[in-house]
């Protein structure tokens, strides 16, 4: 066997074992760096790699080569191409060419009736088109706009893939699907009422609130679920709204959805990784009621008593302070790496990560990384780790039923399952029915995850 | 209990109905000069309570961003009466979320509570260029330029605008103030800045003690 090949089996039994609770050969190390980071360190210009994604490839390769981290860096959702197209408001490109998040509102308090009765629908027929402004137009312009931009989202997400399987198989890295989604509330809060106009709702109409999430919920597992049917994989939630919340408002609008939809993703045979994003202090015995082994990765708050309270039944990450590396002295930055390891490491649901991605190069990050890499890989070797974890003995999770069900209730007319539309098409009688089922199923879920990209 | 008390308490219990029902009551009785500043008064007197909520952790941002919701709705009710009278402003403000950041709602509270307490603000918006800063305080003359952001690759724009001001041999004529998430005193010092802020209250207090500084 190479030892490239050797390597990935290594990380993916680590990673195996982790998600099981089980103690792996040493600590799994997260890239730290993102798309914007590594971009920087190759000296390459922001927005002509974003562009042309082609670019990038040799970017990893260095990146992956001189920071050896357990997982490949970089990858983005958020490519100019196609919200360009669309003429996005949400999501634009800064004059440095950094992809940005202005505060913006596709959902007037009048839309909530309709939203909430047909949430797909409504955001297609009315919610778009004031966010992306190029969609507010006559029917045959939008149709072909949306062609363009959907063939632009697929060739993005394809390359990014190409290249992936090219990094797995040149660095060793570990195959494990993957998929991320958003909390339905913060799905509502985001893009659709913003950031101002969800504070005022909550006061003004908290049962239209609570009904969108809940309409919400099933749509946003459905977008959590893994690309291929597997036994393993991780669905990645970024948390936004919570800590902004008082802890009934976060009991009321923001818990219930979310911890539902962890509770599903769950039982699809999911590790969900929650972005435990802020300082969630407050809200440690409502993360204790999630699945075990669900990944939480904290920015800010007390590493002591979340492993205390939460290291013996989830997997903690996070908590290494970002800025630590880009100002720090190497000896600070391993001091730090060493006291977090010896909270939280045994027992061996522990991931190393930093508190958030690195967003630049500025500092003295390049040296402390490669040091503090260097570092976690020998010290985080476990003198006492389980036997490998053996997949092959698990019943394959009920995934494709779950979703089954959620389609054949999402209540819209864009949204067909195979059955609703093989029922109005008698022509395809007597046709290979499951080779065509396939193919129009993928078609529709390849638009119901662009439509849902749009919206977070 | 006294209207004004009342009208005090709703905004800082953040009772939205109450508020209104309250304002639309006093402004029915068509108040003099002084009374109107007396209601503009028991509000921003309200806001002071929900700033105390939120130091003691019984009100959270959201909560901040609906009493800021409340607050300008009720000087939109309030407007047609305040502006049949010429206001003092204290002093001048210009603001804006710096180059290469689009984040605006810390900008916007601020914002909001600078001219409440009677600043004129001059809101250059997001992403905005230290040329931009430059020009807009060559054409003002502001006491006071508040510069925002909240990405941390911000920082050194911050740095630029500052620059750039000293360049054009503005820096001494204006006090600066940053702030949002990322700023510290370590960055302030190296942007050279004269103060800074994660909390916009806090902020608006830092420019009012200038503006009295100056004047005594």
């Amino acid at each position: 066997m190479t030892d490239v090949k050797a390597l990935a089996q290594e990380r993916q039994q680590m990673f195996v074992n982790v998600y099981r609770g089980k103690i792996p050969t040493r600590i799994p190390i997260n890239s730290i760096l993102s798309l914007e980071a590594c971009i920087e360190y190759a000296g390459a210009n922001q927005a002509e790699v974003l562009w042309d994604m082609t670019k990038a490839e040799p970017i990893f390769e260095k990146v992956n080569t001189d920071f050896p981290a357990d997982t490949p860096a970089g990858g983005t959702r958020r490519y100019p191409s196609f919200y360009q197209i669309l003429g996005s408001r949400p999501f634009v490109m800064s004059s440095e060419g950094v992809m940005q998040h202005p505060n913006v509102q596709g959902m007037e308090p009048e839309d909530y009736d309709d939203f909430i009765a047909a949430p797909y629908d409504t955001m297609i027929e009315k919610i778009y088109p004031r966010l992306y402004t190029e969609l507010d137009t006559d029917p045959n312009t939008k149709a072909l706009i949306l062609a363009k931009a959907m063939r632009a989202h697929g060739d993005e997400f394809a390359l990014l893939a190409q290249i992936g399987a090219r990094m797995r198989a040149k660095f060793g890295f570990a195959s494990i699907p993957s998929s991320a989604t958003t909390a339905p509330f913060d799905f509502l809060a985001d893009f659709l009422r913003s950031f101002t106009g969800i504070c005022s709702d909550i006061r003004r109409y908290p049962d239209k609130v609570i009904a969108a999430c809940e309409a919400l919920t099933p749509i946003l597992i459905k977008k959590g679920k893994l690309p291929v049917p597997s036994k393993i994989g991780v669905t990645s939630i970024p948390l936004h709204m919570g800590p902004y919340l008082r802890t009934k408002d976060f009991e009321k609008f923001y818990w219930p959805s979310l911890k539902k939809q962890v509770e599903v993703l769950t039982e699809m045979g999911i590790n969900v990784s929650l972005f435990v994003e802020h300082d969630f202090m407050r809200f440690l015995d409502h993360l204790s009621e999630l699945p075990e082994n669900t990944i939480l990765r904290f920015e800010y708050g007390d590493p002591k008593l979340v492993s205390e309270k939460l290291g013996s039944k989830f997997i903690i990450s996070g908590f290494y302070p970002v800025m630590l590396l880009h100002t720090g002295t190497k000896e600070q930055c391993i001091d730090k790496a060493k006291e977090l390891i010896d909270i939280l490491a045994p027992g061996g649901r522990y991931i190393f990560n930093t508190d958030k991605g690195a967003m630049d190069m500025h500092g003295n990050i390049t040296e402390n990384l490669k040091a503090v890499i260097e570092f976690v890989r020998e010290y985080g070797k476990y003198d006492n780790p389980d036997e490998p974890y053996d997949l092959s003995k698990d019943p394959m999770p009920p995934a494709e039923k779950i979703v089954a069900e959620i389609e054949a209730n999402l209540n819209s007319k864009y949204y067909q399952t195979w059955e609703q539309y093989r029922a109005n098409h008698p022509e395809l009688e007597g046709r290979p029915q499951e080779v065509i089922a396939k193919k129009i199923k993928k078609l529709e879920d390849d638009m119901f995850n662009f439509i849902i990209n749009l919206g977070s | 209990m006294d209207r004004l008390l009342l009208l005090t308490q709703a905004i800082s219990d953040l009772d939205e109905e109450k508020v209104f029902q309250i304002l639309d009551e006093l402004i029915a009785e068509n108040p003099s000069d002084e009374e109107v500043q007396e209601i503009v008064a028991a509000c921003q007197r309200g806001m002071i309570i929900v700033g105390e909520l939120f130091d003691s952790d019984d009100y959270y941002v959201a909560d901040l961003i609906f009493a800021g919701e409340l607050m300008s709705k009720a000087v939109e009710v309030l407007k047609p009466i305040i502006c049949s009278r010429k206001k003092d402003t204290i002093g001048t403000i210009v603001l804006g979320t710096v180059k290469g950041d689009l984040h605006d709602i810390g900008k916007n509270i601020f914002k909001g509570m600078a001219e409440t307490e009677g600043f004129e603000v001059h809101d250059l918006g997001i992403d905005v260029e230290p040329d931009v800063f430059v020009a807009k305080v060559k054409q003002i003359e502001p006491q006071i330029v508040a510069m925002s952001a909240v990405l941390t690759i911000a920082l050194n724009s911050m740095k630029n605008t500052v620059d750039a001001l000293k360049k054009a041999g503005l820096r001494e004529k204006v006090k600066i103030i940053i702030g949002g998430n990322p700023v510290t005193e370590d960055s302030c010092k190296r942007i050279g800045a004269d103060a800074f802020t994660t909390i916009a209250g806090e902020g608006v207090d830092i420019c009012k003690k200038w503006i009295v500084n100056s004047i005594a």
